[in-house]
């Protein structure tokens, strides 16, 4: 059972830390993939997103590339 | 003199007549108007019953209040409920004495010098660090021979916490209200805010190429962000648009992942010597210099990059697999550029102490004119304009 948020990103990638520690501040539970380490979550990533570029948040089947809080909150709130 | 609770004595066409009427609208307070264009009787009799000829001009139970700016600061102060005998609409605003927009190296520097002042401050912002977010390392800033930037991002930020100062974050601004005594911010979620001034930081975002695929193709190949996404491109042939600092740096973030970086500038290398070196050793760098970016090509994923000699005209298509756009940056200048006066690029123009011309409002960072986008320039910037709004609330109250 994989969890209802996913997220992609980088190591060095600053709006994948601001976005973790978002999701940590709201006490989200989520799956953080480091698609420099991980070539099958690279795939996947572009696979759903149709994009390369981090991060990629997925929140119930919806995909947010880029760190938006209120894109964020709308979709945290659409999954309930 | 007519005796209504609210009268305006307005004319056709003066947009502070409009704002003033709306604002009462808003407000759901009822108002009696006359109509008072220059030379009219109405325009006569008001001019001898109040002592000016400006327009609009209030009176609230017949005492002249002033025109729509000293309206908006009677509102937010409740003493224009108190004049017209109801009860405001919500507890008094608080008004702030500053309110800061933006977060980023000129904001932060601004309200360390605010808060020290004693000023009631309030920091509004998107995002805490602007632009230094897309930067990996920082290696020109005094006292720092090299800090990563989200560091320095996190040391500002706690520098600034540190005295308690009062944030909004992640919320946009939805309009500003700069004219008058007291200027109000409004977000996008309703709430607004006052203050006696107001210090515009609100940096610039990254300029785009406007060519041909790069609308399309954005995150598809089409990187605006090094840092965060050069890792993305292991093996990859990619190239790098910009010859300035941050077009160089982005192409060195990229010599040690990609295969090959073709470095795309319109003019000669802008960028420190330091990086042109670098950058010219790398033996996987390939030089368009005098060459313009014309076209990004690909379906559904960054496939090529259309490039053209300035002097021949020589059109050569580049088989990248990423575009890293880097040619400057463009002012968040939006909600001021009606206002406020700005130079063609929308960066508002200051003066040696970071005033706008509009009274109370002061602008620093990469917002303005001022040249040089650097984050030791904007910390710099961001310490007068906190100081002037300081010596500007010394002179008036």
């Amino acid at each position: 059972m994989s969890a209802k948020v996913k997220i992609y990103s980088t190591p060095t990638c600053h709006y994948c830390k601001q976005a973790k520690d978002y999701l940590d501040e709201k006490g989200i539970d989520y799956d953080a993939f480091d698609v420099t380490a991980d070539k099958e979550a690279l795939a996947e990533m572009k696979k759903v997103s149709g994009a390369r570029s981090v991060p990629v948040i997925c929140i119930g089947d919806e995909v947010i590339v880029g760190f938006e809080k209120g894109h964020v909150d709308r979709a945290l709130k659409a999954l309930g | 003199m007519k005796s209504a609770r609210v009268l305006i004595y307005s004319m056709e066409g003066c947009p502070f007549c409009e704002s003033a009427r709306s604002f009462l609208r808003d407000k759901s307070l009822d108002y009696e108007e006359v109509h008072a264009p220059p030379g009219s009787s109405q325009w006569q009799e008001m001019k001898e019953a109040l002592g000016t000829g400006v327009l609009p001009q209030i009176v609230i139970h017949g005492e002249p209040v002033g025109g729509y700016a000293h309206l908006v600061e009677l509102e937010a102060s409740g003493e224009l409920y108190r004049k017209l005998g109801v009860s405001a609409p919500r507890a008094e605003a608080v008004i702030f004495d500053v309110i800061i927009l933006g977060a980023g190296p000129a904001g932060l520097s601004a309200a360390i010098y605010t808060i020290r002042k004693m000023m009631k401050t309030l920091i509004i912002s998107q995002d805490v660090g602007g632009q230094l977010a897309w930067t990996s390392d920082v290696d020109n800033y005094l006292g720092f021979s090299q800090v990563n930037a989200a560091e320095l991002v996190k040391k500002f930020e706690h520098h600034v916490q540190s005295f308690n100062v009062e944030t909004v974050l992640g919320n946009s601004i939805a309009s500003v209200q700069l004219a008058g005594a007291v200027k109000s911010v409004t977000l996008e979620d309703g709430k607004t805010y006052y203050g006696k001034t107001v210090i515009i930081a609100t940096g610039g975002g990254h300029q785009l190429l406007r060519i041909p695929g790069e609308k399309e193709l954005a995150g598809k190949g089409v990187a605006y962000c090094s840092t965060c996404d050069a890792p993305l491109y292991e093996g990859a042939e990619v190239a790098v648009v910009g010859g300035g600092n941050s077009g160089l740096e982005a192409a060195l973030d990229l010599v040690p992942i990609a295969s090959h970086v073709h470095l795309v500038s319109l003019t000669r290398l802008t960028a420190d010597p330091i990086y042109v070196d670098k950058v010219t050793r790398s033996p996987n760098v390939t030089l368009f210099t005098l060459w313009e970016a014309i076209r990004v090509v690909g379906d559904k994923m960054v496939e090529g990059l259309e490039v053209q000699d300035l002097r021949t005209g020589e059109v050569r298509l580049l088989p990248v697999e990423g575009v890293f756009v880097e040619i400057g940056t463009m002012p968040n200048s939006r909600l001021f550029i009606e206002t406020l006066a700005t130079n063609p690029k929308g960066e508002i123009f200051v003066d040696m102490e970071c005033r706008t011309g509009m009274a109370g409002v002061f602008a620093c960072g990469d917002v303005t004119s001022v040249p040089f986008k650097q984050v030791v320039v904007a910390v710099g910037e961001g310490a007068k304009a906190a100081l002037s709004a300081y010596n500007y609330l010394l002179t008036r109250n």
